[in-house]
């Protein structure tokens, strides 16, 4: 026992302490990944995260809205008017050009999810808005009235056909 | 102690057939994705048309690595997110069988002896002396001779047969638990770390304890 | 700063003083061997069984028409689910088996004795709680023999006097096994383990009033004492990476060794499959009801044996100090209890035939006897061993102990005369 307290022992004591306070340590932190990954979204889940949807029954002027991920997604058919229109501003509060929040300029896609709090913004007149705190949105998706900070999200979405596109993927 | 014998008599037992009155035929299931594709696409051809696997979907099979081009035959207009359910209606199957064929997905792990039985069940069916197709493995089945086992002679064509039983029992073994795999890579690791781990702590114990007179 | 926060703490809440008391300076018996680790071990698998469940809580459905379906996504589609599941199916049997090996010490070392005979009582009460849990949560599958095991177990209540019929509906909430019997089992199978910690932490403080025994048998002097912490909390944790290999190697190798293949089928309350069994950690008490040819005497034949251990205390007055370790004839019947509960396990497994039924009832004599007797057998035994002559050792731990009664008696009078 007294040979033992000498310093060199005391020392190697306190590291093999150490380490393997150190390797317990790294299995409870690996431990709890998968008790944390359970909670993320299942594969059943994730398969859903992609929507494939026909343009061709929307009207030029109409509007379709489909679930994406649980949320609306809405799919204007812009009439040449309402482009020209969108063209010429630049938004006021977020400025986008409109060229960069479509892939064809006859079709608008955004998701139907008011920046500010969350809620679905109506379809009113030129542009859309949301009666939980009367943000205002023009034909581009873009926010022209407060207090909502941001435009309308694009979600990532691509043409497979000239009237078929997947959200989801861009 | 006396449950660690327990579980060893009852590891013991549920392994061998001695439920079953008829021995079965050891099989070794293949985990490689060749085979087991193999494997859906003759149950795709020979099973497929009365039994579903509800458990499993189109895109379980694109994600496994069986080509895409063979899952979209077999799917035709059913979305890619769909279970790989009958062509033939409860209703229809009550009508021909007197029975609804029991969903597959699970085969494997619900019966004593598991892929072994199933196997066997496979090749089990022969004629009677009176020309009665009769199947000793499960003797009130209702199902037909599915892979011809019975009408089979000569010996390359029983090996074929065989060939194609395994398959499709290595594709079910795989239905049964997809993860089967990655649960053992996995444990693996854990049981290194583990061993790692108890042998430091072997050690720390022995220095605390060296401190006693 | 710590320093300063633990002061700030202790001023308002005694954790130092806590700490002191129940870790760094509560005395073990430095001989305790490694028998001794299984009551940590058994804590370890509550946490798991309960931070597992939760997680699997949140993905399952407690719905006939659900739940099969809902056990089939956690293993296919949640991430890590598979595991999670195993984890838990598999904790279940670790948790017997743990609590078997608890209990064969404590019976060995004679550990149920005076003082120990509460700590022993929550001991047995909690092996009950144990018991309902795993019974309900084994429903939760809705498999084949979820469905029937619940269907027998539930009519074991028919043995109720007068409203036995009653009770048995009451308890499923409908004529036979279903979803209201679905919904309350999953409420409680979820609300049991919390009681089961309270129950813990009074086993706990049971404990630590009496001190943990030891292989001797009689409470050693101070200096055989040795703080808790750092020696047999290292002891204990090493002991847990033993546990945890085995019980990794079922859950990453051999999961599906302890599931029963027709739980894998739905269930189908118009069929029951050809040889239903309960797991395995209740296959002797199903031994024993079925050995009793009577409904009613079959289920109070399994309660008792069930109930038998908390007997003990009473049954076993030998003066011979400790348990098995001086006692020949009693190790003699400790193996020959363990050899016959393998026996009753053996045959509550097999389909019962008449050669079965026969064994099974012989076992059962032997179960009962082997407690009823022990009042005769350790008077004989120490009787026989007093004329033999002990070891000197023995004669020692009995006059000591003695002499400890004697003092305590002592004081006990003197206190009484003070006042």
């Amino acid at each position: 026992m007294t040979e033992n307290e000498s310093p060199a022992n005391t020392g190697r004591r306190n590291f093999l302490i150490k380490a393997t306070t150190a390797v317990g340590g790294v299995g409870v932190a690996a431990a709890c990944v998968p008790f944390v990954a359970s909670m993320n979204p299942s594969s059943d889940v994730l398969a859903k995260a992609v929507t494939e949807v026909d343009l061709s029954g929307i009207t030029p002027g109409g509007v379709r809205t489909v679930a994406w991920q649980g949320k609306p997604v809405f799919i204007v058919h812009r009439t040449p008017e309402e482009i020209q229109a969108s063209t010429a501003t630049n938004g006021v509060i977020d400025p986008e050009p409109d060229s960069q929040r479509v892939q064809k300029p006859e079709w608008l896609v955004v998701v139907g999810v008011c920046t500010h709090m969350g809620c679905v913004p109506n379809k009113e007149g030129p542009g859309w808005t949301c009666h939980c705190h009367g943000s205002q949105y023009d034909d581009s998706g873009r926010v022209t009235r407060g207090p909502a900070p941001k435009n309308l999200e694009v979600p990532p979405y691509h043409f497979v056909a000239d009237n078929k596109i997947i959200i989801g993927k861009a | 102690m006396n449950a660690l014998v327990k579980v060893l008599v009852l590891c013991c037992f549920s392994i061998g057939a001695w439920a079953n009155e008829v021995p079965l035929e050891k099989v070794n299931v293949a985990t490689d994705a060749v085979t087991i594709s193999r494997g859906a696409e003759d149950l795709m051809n020979d099973c497929h048309s009365c039994h579903t696997l509800k458990y499993i979907r189109y895109r379980d099979l694109v994600a496994f690595g069986i080509d895409k081009q063979k899952v979209d035959a077999w799917r035709g207009d059913q979305a890619m997110d769909s279970p790989l359910l009958g062509q033939f209606s409860d209703a229809d199957a009550m009508q021909s069988f007197g029975i609804v064929p029991p969903d597959l997905s699970l085969m494997v792990k619900a019966r004593d002896g598991g892929s072994s039985y199933v196997y066997s069940y496979l090749l089990a069916y022969h004629n009677s002396p009176d020309g009665v197709l009769e199947n000793p493995v499960y003797p009130a089945t209702k199902m037909p001779d599915a892979l011809g086992i019975a009408s089979a002679t000569d010996a390359a064509q029983r090996t074929e047969i065989q060939g194609r039983a395994r398959d499709i029992v290595s594709f079910l073994t795989w239905a049964a638990d997809p993860h089967d795999a990655e649960r053992k890579r996995l444990g693996y690791y854990v049981l290194g770390y583990l061993i790692v781990l108890t042998t430091l702590l072997y050690f720390v114990k022995n220095q605390i304890w060296g401190r006693l007179k | 700063m710590p320093g300063r926060i633990i002061k700030w703490i202790d001023q308002r809440f005694p954790l130092t003083s806590f700490v002191k008391h129940e870790l760094t300076d509560y005395p073990t018996p430095r001989n305790l061997s490694y028998w001794w680790n299984f009551g940590f071990l058994a804590g370890v698998v509550l946490m798991l069984q309960v931070v597992t469940g939760i997680f699997l809580a949140m993905h399952y459905r407690a719905d006939i028409s659900l739940s099969f379906d809902s056990i089939q996504h956690i293993m296919r589609e949640v991430n890590y689910g598979w595991l999670l599941r195993y984890m838990h199916a598999t904790g279940a049997s670790a948790f017997f088996f743990v609590i078997f090996v608890h209990m064969a010490r404590t019976l060995y070392y004679g550990s149920y004795r005076a003082p120990r005979e509460l700590l022993w009582w929550t001991g047995q009460g909690l092996l009950l709680l144990l018991m309902a849990t795993a019974f309900m949560g084994y429903l939760l599958p809705w498999g084949q023999m979820s469905y029937w095991g619940a269907t027998v177990i539930t009519n074991l209540f028919q043995a109720t006097p007068f409203f036995g019929d009653q009770i048995v509906i009451w308890l499923r909430g409908d004529y036979t096994v279903g979803d209201a019997t679905l919904t309350r089992f999953f409420a409680l199978h979820y609300l049991f383990p919390f009681i089961i910690i309270g129950a813990v932490v009074i086993h706990l403080v049971a404990l630590h009033t009496v001190k943990s025994s030891n292989p001797s048998g009689i409470d050693l002097a101070a200096k055989d004492n040795i703080p808790f912490h750092p020696y047999f909390t290292i002891k204990d944790l090493y002991g847990l990476g033993w546990f945890l290999i085995v019980y990794s190697v079922f859950v990453f190798f051999l999961p599906d060794s302890l599931i029963e293949p027709a739980n894998n089928i739905p269930a189908n309350p118009m069929q029951t499959p050809n040889h239903i069994v309960p797991e395995w950690y209740f296959l002797p008490f199903y031994a024993i009801l079925r050995s009793v040819p009577n409904l009613v005497g079959g289920v109070v034949a399994m309660g008792l044996s069930v109930m038998m251990f908390a007997f003990m205390p009473f049954l076993d007055r030998s003066r011979i100090p400790g348990g098995a370790h001086y006692r020949p004839i009693f190790k003699i019947q400790f193996y020959l209890f363990l050899l016959d509960m393998l026996v009753l396990g053996y045959v509550g497994y097999t389909p019962p035939t008449n050669q079965t039924l026969l064994i099974g009832q012989i076992a059962t004599l032997c179960y009962f006897g082997s407690f009823l007797l022990i009042p005769f057998i350790s008077r004989i035994e120490e009787r026989w061993l007093v004329r033999r002559g002990l070891p000197p050792a023995v004669i020692a731990l009995m006059e000591s102990e003695a002499l400890t009664i004697e003092q305590r008696r002592l004081k006990h009078r003197r206190r009484g005369e003070q006042a």
